[in-house]
């Protein structure tokens, strides 16, 4: 149920990628809450991979997806197309930096840089949310 | 926003929490192969357990808000892509449910092992690679992206 006489492809580019995104930074999210507590070479590494092998990949696909669909229907303009673009672009950059602390707690252990892991992946996670709200709502 | 924006809303809301925390509870399953210690091991089951739960929302919150807008916007059960989303809805549910039970007898032995010596075990090592349980647990996870998959096609619509 949602949309009627869109392309198919594109938009389930744009949906699947959107939500494996959302599990891939939600995995990183717990892993780091738990590295928090307990300072774990295993949690860091598992987190360092979600965002690397499948974050990363599914923000590709999702942002293709919806590049391809903008192009497809005229790009579109609504407020819920500003804030997709906000939470899709300005995620990427998110997404990389807290793939370099992710990296750095790897590197490094300890408790404190996976406090940041989590708080960020948290926010990601949290604009995820507003924007398919908006999506989903279209929000004029 | 209409009634039908709305119940989309909550549609999509659902759907989110569900194939997300499948995705997440996947991509967990996976990255625990990568570990021999019992302790991290159970480290990453127990952030499994976490999600069951809020994937049971999500599941419930995306097929109570689909069958309002079968409803609402006068759709009709009979349409291919309606019934085999609720089948393969069904599908899911269960294929989780009892890939879910194996993978708590794994949590609960590495658990153990880890408040004994913390030392590997191919015991622990074979159950984490259980094909019957792999199975059903991909096989839940596949079944809710083909409902992803009628969704956004809708063969017949």
């Amino acid at each position: 149920m949602l949309a009627y006489s869109r392309p198919f492809l594109p938009l389930f580019l744009h949906v699947a990628g959107a939500m494996v995104l959302f599990g891939a930074v939600g995995a990183a999210a717990l892993l780091a809450w738990a590295g928090a507590r307990r300072d774990s070479p295993a949690l860091a590494r598992s987190a360092l991979l979600a965002l690397l092998v499948a974050a990363i990949p599914a923000w590709v696909v999702f942002r293709a997806g919806a590049a391809w669909i903008s192009s497809r229907e005229g790009d579109p303009k609504g407020t819920w197309i500003d804030i997709g673009s906000v939470v899709g672009d300005g995620g990427l950059i998110l997404l990389l930096v807290v793939t370099g602390l992710a990296y750095r707690w790897k590197r490094r252990g300890g408790v404190r840089t996976p406090r940041w892991v989590a708080g960020l992946t948290s926010i990601y996670l949290a604009a995820l949310a507003v924007a398919w709200l908006a999506m989903a709502g279209k929000w004029s | 926003m209409s009634t039908s924006q709305w119940l989309l809303t909550f549609h999509i809301t659902g759907a989110f929490i569900f194939l997300g925390g499948s995705v997440l509870a996947g991509v967990l399953a996976v990255l625990v192969l990568r570990n021999d210690r019992p302790s991290d091991i159970a480290a990453h089951l127990r952030l499994i357990r976490a999600v069951v739960i809020p994937i049971g929302i999500g599941s419930l919150l995306v097929l109570a808000f689909g069958l309002a807008l079968v409803h609402e916007q006068d759709l009709s059960f009979g349409a291919f892509w309606i019934w085999a989303s609720i089948v393969l809805w069904l599908a899911a549910s269960a294929l989780g449910g009892i890939g879910g039970k194996r993978q708590k007898a794994t949590r609960e032995l590495a658990e153990q092992l880890a408040a004994r010596d913390d030392a590997p075990s191919d015991e622990l090592r074979a159950l984490l690679r259980d094909p019957v349980g792999n199975a059903l647990s991909w096989g839940s996870g596949l079944a809710a992206f083909l409902v992803l998959v009628l969704m956004l096609w809708k063969p017949g619509a």
